[in-house]
């Protein structure tokens, strides 16, 4: 095995065979060198973090793994013995799953039929009775309370991972693959996920954990690698590492986590909100918005900090309370009217809400305002929108050949910068942002942080809802924490700190 | 209430509803036509279902996997007049073997929409809707616009729709009937045990993970055309029995009762969940609803009309009715529970 360039010795589980093994593997799509010389190696008992920015092999890596990709190069040896592993059922019966971002489970099966689904071997008859049994002593060795017999539709993701979880469980697998498994559950939800993670370990699975938050890797892992262009840079067992060691890999440069974004200076009142409330959703919200300033929404996944976003936008409009903006009182009951206000909503899903992924990125960016760009005959002026799309393209550096490109041919984070130009194209006073960095890599979280607080220099008054306190805290000039449904407080300036506002959203007494 | 929610499920709960319907129709028209309670009505009502619901069985199982299968109607028309031509030129064919020609026949239909399906990748509603025109036209063509008459058929044959299976008090249960009943038992016992046939509902449920777990999905989607095909062809034969003069027009629009029928039945028509059980219970509302309303001589524009508001009704109760259902059951039942103090804390 030939130690990539920066490779350190590994730590003590060096001792154990290593139960997987990829050695110099390669893989290349068309003209992208998406893997060049890579080399892995998972211990039992080891949780092996995998980071590095979007596009930079992790994906391509744990298809090679289970079976979903052939390596161009290069070999994978399973507990010492070399193997070929042609397809996701070949990968699971070799002991490899892989557990994604969002559970693939089939909502009309019962709990017990998809914990057991790809079993290869279950004869032809299914034994209903012993199906569930079973399924009930795994999900009782994980400590996990489901009934086995009701349909995976309408279990929250945290019990769908639970799910996938018995899934690996009884397979027997050796290693297990997590991409991204806590980008959307709150932190309760990813404690309860590291105790079964952890549980996981100590029977002696290998576990490669790939995650965008920091804080997780460092705190769950025990041996750290980088990936950046298709390359291994370093693995490091994680106690000789620090997250901002393992960014440096990540981008190839020291690089602080977050620049705290220089306040602005705060403009007239923009906004005024006072008891919001959508019954049932979420109530008593009352909060200001200057121009100029950026007000961050903190909380908990499920606190209801989104629900005040399509409120303010008009999607799921408030039942009461009052919203007014440069002074004068409206009732917003239609995204239509909320544009015609002035106020921008970029949403928290690309896919569903945001972009229309088969159209190109001058479509998109053109959508909400095209009347602007019809000719008096009433035809598209595919110039004009063009030449916008192209402006926006090198104000905020999307990564594209050209405008004419089907945005969903582009990577996540330049996705979310096609959304965000689309909604700055309405020309906004007012803009809400709902996760706008999440799943996108470090480089590119970075532009998009850039881009916020000039558009707060600008004079636009911006809501930032964000799961990534650190973000927040860098990015706002004051913070609302919010906890199921209600608002706690509204934290300014230096009260601010990832403790205070993590208390608020825990709902514990705030100390004097 | 608690109860209720463990051991029964909302789409039970929906066919059960669908059972109510049915009582209740049959009390309506009984109340409106008189001697609707007779042996009569009930021969006619079921040997119309038996035709419907063997077709219905297929289709459950094509539109468990997301597709539709349109082309029955045609497939149903095609068999039961080759086999209705072949009885007629060859008296002496066993019925076995003229059952086998029919199934047969329809397998090959089938077997072409479905590879087109899950090989050629056209949507499923794009091929049948084709194959639907294009069996129609090769049956136009084969017949050269003659008709099968009962008098060239085969007595045996004449006599199948009167042959009794079981006689019970005053009511004669056909043979016919019998036999698409039995059919629906043997598919809802294997789509609820065969392990195989329980991967129609994973991949309609989900594809994208059917296909991540590595489970042929193109196989799986083939199957369901082909046993859609080779159930209406054995529906075509029964078809040939029940009304021995076959025109080129013969089961001419039959897919719009099938499709009622499962959908009236609860089947998802975004796939993943319904029962063959469910169908057959659509398949005899329609039934009821056909007879009674031509008994009633309500014109047979009215009762398409009537068959294309029920289908509408059945996926809007879908959409409102079972969601309100699962979200009630959800909320007090699928709660994620962890045990406290076990495994290290963080």
């Amino acid at each position: 095995m030939t130690p990539a360039t920066g490779q350190l010795r590994p730590i003590d589980t060096a001792a154990v065979p290593p139960v997987l093994e990829m050695r110099g593997i390669a893989k290349r799509f068309g003209a992208t060198q998406a893997l060049e010389d890579v080399s892995l190696t998972l211990r039992p008992g080891e949780i092996h973090a995998l980071l590095g920015e979007n596009g930079a092999g992790k994906s391509t890596l744990i298809k090679i793994m289970t079976g979903v990709y052939q390596p161009d190069r290069g070999e994978i040896r399973l507990a010492g013995k070399p193997v070929t592993v042609g397809s996701a059922a070949e990968g699971q019966i070799h002991g490899i799953a892989a557990i994604y971002q969002e559970p693939l489970l089939f909502p009309d099966l019962n709990v017990a039929e998809n914990i057991f689904v790809s079993h290869q071997n279950r004869g032809a008859v299914t034994n209903w009775r012993q199906m569930f049994r079973e399924a009930e002593s795994i999900l009782a060795s994980l400590g996990v309370a489901l009934d086995v017999r009701s349909p995976a539709r309408g279990l929250t993701l945290a019990a769908q991972q639970s799910v996938e979880i018995a899934k690996a469980i009884s397979l027997n697998v050796r290693v297990l693959i997590m991409d991204e498994p806590t980008a959307s559950l709150s932190a309760h939800e990813v404690a309860q996920l590291f105790r079964l993670v952890r549980d996981l370990r100590s029977k002696g699975v290998a576990i490669l954990f790939v995650s965008h938050r920091m804080e997780e890797v460092f705190q769950i892992a025990d041996t750290v690698t980088v990936f950046r262009d298709g390359r291994l840079i370093s693995t490091r067992p994680a106690a000789e590492v620090t997250p901002q060691k393992a960014i440096a890999d990540m981008v190839g440069r020291e690089m602080g986590l977050f620049q705290r974004r220089a306040a602005a200076k705060k403009g007239e009142k923009l906004l005024a909100v006072r008891g919001l409330a959508r019954a049932g959703v979420f109530e008593g919200v009352s909060f200001d918005v200057h121009r100029g300033e950026v007000l961050g929404f903190a909380g908990l996944i499920g606190a209801g900090r989104t629900d005040v976003g399509l409120a303010l936008f008009g999607i799921e409009p408030a039942t009461s309370g009052t919203i007014e903006l440069n002074g004068a009182a409206h009732v917003i009951r239609s995204p239509r009217q909320a544009m015609a206000l002035g106020i921008a909503y970029v949403s928290e899903d690309r896919r569903q809400l945001g972009l229309s992924l088969p159209m190109s990125i001058s479509a998109n960016i053109s959508l909400p305002v095209l009347a602007r760009y019809l000719s008096r005959l009433g035809l598209i002026r595919t110039g004009e929108e063009r030449a916008t799309a192209e402006a926006f393209r090198k104000r905020l550096s999307i990564r594209t050949p050209n405008v004419d490109l089907a945005v969903g041919k582009l990577s996540g984070g330049n996705q979310q910068k096609v959304m965000l130009s689309k909604w700055l194209n309405t020309r906004p006073a007012l803009l809400i942002l709902d996760e706008p960095t999440r799943g996108i890599d470090v480089g590119a979280k970075a532009e998009v942080h850039a881009m916020i607080g000039e558009l707060a220099a600008e004079g636009i008054g911006i809501i930032l809802i964000s799961s990534d306190l650190p973000e927040v805290l860098a990015m706002s000039d004051r913070v609302l924490v919010m906890r199921e449904g209600r608002q706690m407080a509204i934290l300014d300036g230096d009260s601010a700190t990832s403790q205070t506002v993590m208390t608020a959203a825990m709902g514990q007494e705030m100390a004097a | 209430m608690r109860w209720l929610q463990r051991h029964i499920r909302p789409e039970q709960i929906r066919e059960f509803s669908l059972l109510l319907l049915i009582v209740a129709a049959v009390l309506i028209f009984g109340s409106m036509i008189d001697g609707y309670y007779t042996s009569r009505t009930f021969n006619r009502i079921a040997s119309s279902v038996a035709i419907i619901t063997v077709v219905a069985v297929g289709q459950t199982l094509v539109v468990l996997t997301r597709n539709i299968d349109l082309a029955v109607g045609s497939i149903v028309g095609c068999t039961a007049y080759f086999t209705g031509a072949q009885l007629a030129a060859h008296h002496g064919l066993p019925p076995v073997v003229a059952v086998l020609i029919a199934m047969a026949l329809g397998c090959a239909m089938g077997a072409i929409n479905g590879a087109l399906v899950a090989y050629g990748r056209v949507p499923s509603i794009i091929v049948t809707l084709g194959s639907l025109a294009i069996y129609r036209g090769i049956l136009i063509d084969y017949s050269g616009a003659r008709t099968v008459t009962t008098d060239s058929l085969p007595k045996w044959l004449i006599d199948l729709p009167r042959l009794n299976f079981i006689t019970i008090g005053d009511l004669d249960i056909r043979a016919m009937f019998a036999l698409a009943v039995g059919i629906v038992v043997l598919f809802q016992i294997g789509t609820s045990f065969l392990n195989v046939a329980r991967r129609f509902y994973a991949m309609g449920s989900n594809p994208d993970a059917a296909e991540l777990i590595g489970m042929p999905t193109r196989q799986i989607v083939f199957s369901a055309f082909v046993l859609s095909g080779t159930l209406s062809g054995l529906a075509g034969f029964m078809f040939l029995a029940r009304f021995g003069n076959i025109t080129v027009e013969a089961a001419r629009g039959m897919e719009l009762q099938v499709v009622a029928a499962v959908v009236v039945g609860g089947v998802n028509i975004f796939g993943g969940s319904g029962t063959v059980f469910g169908a057959m219970l659509g398949a005899i509302m329609i039934a009821i609803l056909e007879q009674s309303l031509f008994r009633l001589q309500i014109s047979e524009f009215w009762r398409d009309a009537i068959l294309g508001l029920l289908i509408l009704m059945a996926v809007a109760s879908d959409a409102v009715i079972l969601n309100r259902l699962r979200a009630i059951w959800s909320r007090t039942e699928l709660k994620l529970v962890t045990r406290p103090g076990t495994g290290a804390a963080p």
